[in-house]
């Protein structure tokens, strides 16, 4: 496959409330293409939401998300082969199609916009499955699957479409220590070869600072720290203090 | 007095007041204002996606298979009961005057209005609920968003093949369900001690007062209760929340909705028939 390089992302000032209820209060976060940005937080703080609007799947009540200086709504309202650059996302249940096989799932994108020939979409769905260790799995349906598993092949159908962002939903909840691992190094061998920006929403924070460039810390609806993966552990910011001595971490 | 708080120390929001009076009668007029408001909008952005696309007449295909083939045993079972019982019913009150109007008895009936209006409830609680409860769980199961971010029209992907196939089957199933009502009733013309006439009587009568209109109203009665039902069903199912409790209400409201609509639209065609 083909190197790509990232899209640098941009979010200001974004706010967005449920029922009268704010869940982010002004968010501000730069990501820088090809960065690995790792969102933390406590549960229900708004990091899945913050990712959601990333993918323009809500829209917010204020503010504006950028990704290259383009704003997320008019991206989504290009048309598919209009569009600049590729955004995919990897799901916290996956999001599997679970009508569709293995294979089918990974290659739909590319079937449905008929942007291959189809040997050649055979071709592409087989190396994707290859990058997450799933040969032989293409003609399973989701529900033959374990939840590692599934999770790696959602992780192949977000890479089929060569996507410069790629946006993690807790791509580890409900999976064990090695199939953590085995996530992580996934993420950071996308990085490695692709070059793609990649930001993963996480509450382990032992993953976040295995895999994350930069890793940002998201309390009370806005980003409290932003640091470099490796500088977060001299953070001065007394939540991030706090998250860190609640994890147990020395990074 | 200490206010309460979270695991955080932040202040947790004041406890709601119970709902007045105009809350309680406004919420569900605004709830069912907002489904039709939904439904709308389905509506026409199907019809203006049902242009030729993708590998969408593969999808209709599966689609009219599940909708229509599965549907025929229970058709055949359903309507040669109905026929059947309406020869009976009928040739009981008619005893003392003349057997012999059975046929157009079952054949108007049939045709006009048990065959669209029951084949329409079977589609609805049969395939209706289906669609709604699998569209349902790829909402809350976030499949519909995983379209969304790989650039696919869940309206194109999911509802127009349910649409077209809907209201292609329905109409056939009419047909089918007519042709099998009036052979019920021809079964039991000829089996039941209480009639005193023949089968060639009763097709006689039925052949003279079935015309090609009655048959067509039943036939356009199929295609709006296709377009309601398929709407409808696929409507409830994209705007289902709440994991699988979401998924079971939105199903039987989906149910529930089709079988009123289906009512409300077989007056509103059978009082615009007899205008036309």
């Amino acid at each position: 496959m083909t190197t790509q390089r990232g899209v640098g992302i941009e979010i200001s000032g974004v706010r967005k409330a449920y029922a009268g209820a704010p869940v982010l209060r002004g968010v501000d976060l730069r990501i820088e293409a090809g960065e690995i940005m790792v969102i933390v937080g406590g549960s229900g703080e708004g990091k899945s939401v913050l990712l959601r609007h990333i993918a323009g799947l809500e829209r917010p009540d204020a503010g504006t998300i950028r990704l290259n200086g383009l704003e997320i709504q008019e991206y989504l309202d290009l048309p598919p082969e209009e569009k600049p650059f590729r955004l995919s996302m990897v799901f916290q249940g996956s999001a599997l199609l679970n009508s569709l096989t293995v294979a089918e799932n990974v290659g739909l994108r590319l079937r449905e916009h008929r942007t291959h020939p189809e040997r050649e979409i055979r071709d592409i769905v087989a190396r994707c499955l290859e990058q997450v260790d799933l040969v032989g799995s293409e003609g399973k349906l989701p529900s033959e699957l374990s939840g590692g598993m599934r999770k790696r092949v959602a992780i192949a159908r977000a890479l089929a479409v060569e996507p410069q962002v790629i946006l993690y939903d807790e791509p580890t909840a409900d999976l064990d220590p090695i199939l953590t691992l085995q996530i992580g190094q996934l993420v950071t061998r996308i990085h490695a070869t692709r070059g793609a920006t990649q930001v993963v929403v996480a509450h382990n924070l032992a993953l976040a600072a295995e895999i994350g460039t930069h890793i940002a810390v998201l309390r009370d609806g806005r980003i409290v720290d932003q640091q470099p993966a490796k500088a977060l552990a001299r953070s001065d910011n007394p939540f991030t203090q706090e998250f860190l001595r609640a994890a147990g971490l020395r990074i | 007095m200490a206010t309460a708080s979270d695991t955080f120390g932040r202040p947790l929001p004041p406890v709601p007041r119970r709902a007045g009076l105009l809350t309680r009668i406004g919420r569900p007029i605004l709830e069912i204002l907002q489904i039709l408001g939904e439904g709308t909008v389905v509506f026409f952005g199907t019809l203006r996606r049902l242009g030729p696309a993708g590998r969408t007449w593969t999808r209709v295909m599966a689609q009219m298979v599940r909708i229509g083939t599965d549907t025929l045993p229970l058709a055949f079972l359903v309507s040669l009961f109905v026929g059947m019982v309406l020869v009976v019913q009928a040739a009981d009150q008619l005893q003392q005057y003349t057997q012999e109007i059975l046929g157009s008895i079952v054949g108007l009936a049939m045709t006009k209005e048990l065959g669209p209006v029951i084949m329409a409830f079977l589609i609805a609680g049969r395939a209706g609920s289906a669609i709604a409860a699998e569209i349902g769980s790829m909402s809350v199961n976030e499949e519909i968003n995983a379209l969304r971010t790989m650039d696919i029209d869940p309206l194109r992907f999911l509802v127009v093949p349910r649409f077209i196939a809907m209201t292609l089957v329905l109409p056939m199933l009419i047909l089918y369900a007519d042709l099998i009502g009036i052979a019920g009733g021809a079964v039991a013309v000829s089996f039941d001690p209480a009639i005193r006439i023949s089968v060639w009587q009763y097709l006689d009568n039925l052949t003279e007062w079935v015309n090609f209109k009655d048959v067509v109203v039943g036939l356009i009665k199929g295609f709006a209760f296709g377009i309601i039902v398929s709407v409808i069903c696929c409507t409830f199912g994209l705007r289902t929340k709440g994991g699988s409790e979401g998924v079971a209400t939105s199903t039987t409201a989906a149910v529930v909705w089709s079988f009123v609509l289906i009512i409300v639209f077989d007056y509103v065609i059978v009082r615009l028939a007899l205008v036309f």
